[in-house]
């Protein structure tokens, strides 16, 4: 989430209407362009970015540094081709934009697209570089197009005397069915840090890849980056509730079972572990019903003890969360029956600790029960900030 | 520790003059042009530390001997006199401009503006030199920008101290910081207590 401010140099000369790359090098340029744009953005909203052609009569500024995609976007839109690329101009000029950018907190980088022979020396670009490093500013730097003698070498020697601390890269784009912006995608040029830059990329690469949903849980996290971070955290724990949960199977394969005391608590372990696997993979319902089944029969007062005292903890550091967690509960009954009955049961702190301290012989401080009492609370909780997401959005 | 002064050092501490280093944000101190991002922070410590140099220094890029050094306060101080230690074999700094409250200067901005006051250093490796600053202009500095242009002779610029002497006031300068606003309200971040139960309603 580095704050950011970034200028990109696009290269509209006569070598960008070279159809090598499909449909033209100038097209899938322009799509490079929107998607660093948009990657920028995302990661952090407070990132600027700007454009400018180096190529044409002259080097000249279409948009300085803004946090307005829609006018970046509109500025690549009916741009024209022509003359020859200039390199170092389109740099310098860039460096200057950044410069007298509004906000002095935001590093300064130039993104260059290279699509058309370099008419300077490698001497000149190291000086060009020495400066840019001198002031801070990070380069990366796209190499694709066309394809000269020497072209490569400039370019790193260029990247080699701007780099300070890998902050700048390069990239070297061959001519290839895929297009630009898959490959940059993968790349650290656009892969920014955090979620906001690889969600991004993956929308971008589900799209490219012809619409099949690539996304985590199904939820887009550009449209509800709440909603996929609550459904990615319950996902994690309840991976790690499986974990604990065989590793307990595996351990008390031969302890003893409770007596009736427990049969309550069974029925609703059982109960949450179907509303769990509910959640997690509704086509083997029954398998999964079957295997809590017997998991819960042999773990039962320890779950329940271990939700409670977890569950105190999550609503002793989060307020908010707790509040949300009985509203919930009051929702997750209307969802399901049974299961969300009982689980609801279970979420009942006051309910939960009258159980534990009925039940003879159960040590809330053993870490198995504590490995168990991750497990329960976090499915509920994940259950909760699943309803506490979709609560909001119903009362609006 | 002996003080290196003419005067006896038992009367009054030397080390408590120069603590407004106390007050440099070091989360915020930036420096343009050194080898090894973020070593400039090494360079602020107590009188006591001045020659301490077995800790980082701050030097410049090979060949490059400029440097530019962005030092905020937490409040606004009164500097009375500036101490520097520069490193041996020429890689002190000559020169020294200043610029006081201004940020985001670069190094084209630092060579063609006018500094609020500059000196020419001395090679001060046991940093009991000082230099007198025109203390009517240092008033009140929320943040100052040590420009030195060039060395003596060095390929680098090495400092190992930088230190403030004078005194802080509890003042604050006023800014206003880049904020982001909401561009679409959401009505539910908005509850007023009519929507939620009695009382005199108010946008929360």
């Amino acid at each position: 989430m580095v704050l950011e401010a970034t200028m990109i140099c696009v290269d509209n000369s006569e070598w960008m209407r070279n159809g090598d790359y499909s449909p033209s090098r100038f097209q899938v340029q322009a799509d490079a362009v929107s998607l660093v744009c948009g990657a920028k953005t995302q990661s952090n909203p407070e990132n600027t970015v700007g454009i400018l052609t180096m190529a044409g009569k002259g080097v000249r500024v279409l948009a300085t540094p803004t946090s307005d995609l829609g006018k970046i976007l509109s500025c690549m839109h009916g741009l024209e081709m022509g003359g020859e690329m200039n390199l170092a101009a389109g740099i310098l000029i860039a460096q200057l934009a950044l410069k007298h950018r509004q906000n002095k907190n935001q590093q300064q980088r130039i993104i260059v697209f290279a699509g058309s022979p370099i008419k300077h020396e490698k001497k000149a670009l190291e000086i060009i570089g020495k400066k840019l490093k001198k002031n801070s500013v990070a380069l990366d730097i796209v190499d694709f197009g066309e394809e000269e003698d020497g072209k490569p070498e400039k370019l790193e020697a260029l990247l080699a005397s701007v780099n300070n601390n890998d902050a700048s890269h390069i990239v070297h784009v061959p001519p290839s069915q895929n297009a630009l912006s898959d490959v940059l995608i993968s790349t650290p040029v656009f892969t920014g840090d955090g979620e906001g830059g690889s969600g991004f990329a993956a929308t971008t690469a589900a799209a490219a890849a012809g619409g099949v949903s690539d996304f985590d849980f199904g939820v887009d996290p550009n449209i509800d980056p709440e909603l996929a971070l609550a459904l990615r955290v319950s996902m994690e724990e309840e991976r790690a509730r499986q974990e604990a949960a065989a590793k307990k199977a595996a351990e008390e394969a031969s302890s003893q079972e409770k007596g009736e005391d427990a049969q309550p608590q069974s029925d609703s372990q059982n109960a949450t572990s179907t509303a769990t696997e509910k959640v997690s993979d509704p086509m083997d319902e029954d398998d999964l019903l079957k295997e809590a089944l017997a998991l819960s029969m042999n773990i039962p007062g320890s779950d329940s003890s271990a939700g409670d005292a977890q569950m105190s903890e999550a609503s002793n550091d989060d307020q908010e969360l707790a509040l949300a967690l009985q509203m919930s509960m009051q929702d997750g009954s209307k969802e399901s029956s049974a299961p969300s009955d009982v689980s609801k049961v279970l979420g009942d702190q006051s309910f939960m600790s009258s159980i534990i301290s009925s039940l003879p012989g159960v040590d809330p401080n053993d870490p198995n029960v504590k490995n168990l009492l991750a497990s329960l609370p976090g499915q509920s909780e994940s259950q909760q900030k699943k309803d506490e997401d979709e609560k909001p959005k119903d009362e609006k | 520790m002996a003080c290196t002064h003419d005067h006896s050092c038992e009367d009054h501490d030397c080390s408590s003059n120069w603590s407004l280093y106390k007050h440099i944000d070091l989360s915020k101190v930036t420096a343009l042009n050194e080898a090894n991002p973020g070593s400039v922070k090494s360079v602020f410590k107590a009188w006591e530390e001045r020659l301490n140099s077995t800790g980082e220094h701050l030097e410049s890029n090979e060949g490059d001997p400029e440097l530019l050094v962005y030092i905020p306060f937490t409040s606004d101080v009164k500097i009375k006199s500036i101490s520097i230690v520069g490193g041996a074999d020429g890689t002190s700094p000559s020169k020294l401009r200043v610029f006081i409250n201004r940020e985001g200067i670069d190094f084209s901005d630092a060579q063609s503006m006018q500094p609020v006051q500059e000196w020419d250093l001395v090679e001060n490796l046991h940093g009991v030199l000082e230099y007198q600053t025109r203390y009517s202009k240092f008033q009140s500095v929320a943040n100052i920008t040590l420009h030195f242009p060039e060395s003596f002779g060095g390929d680098t610029t090495q400092i190992h101290y930088i230190g403030f002497k004078g005194e802080a006031t509890q003042l604050k300068r006023d800014v206003v910081a880049t904020i982001v606003y909401e561009i679409t309200p959401n009505p539910s971040d908005h509850k007023t207590r009519a929507e939620t139960g009695g009382g005199l309603s108010h946008v929360e």
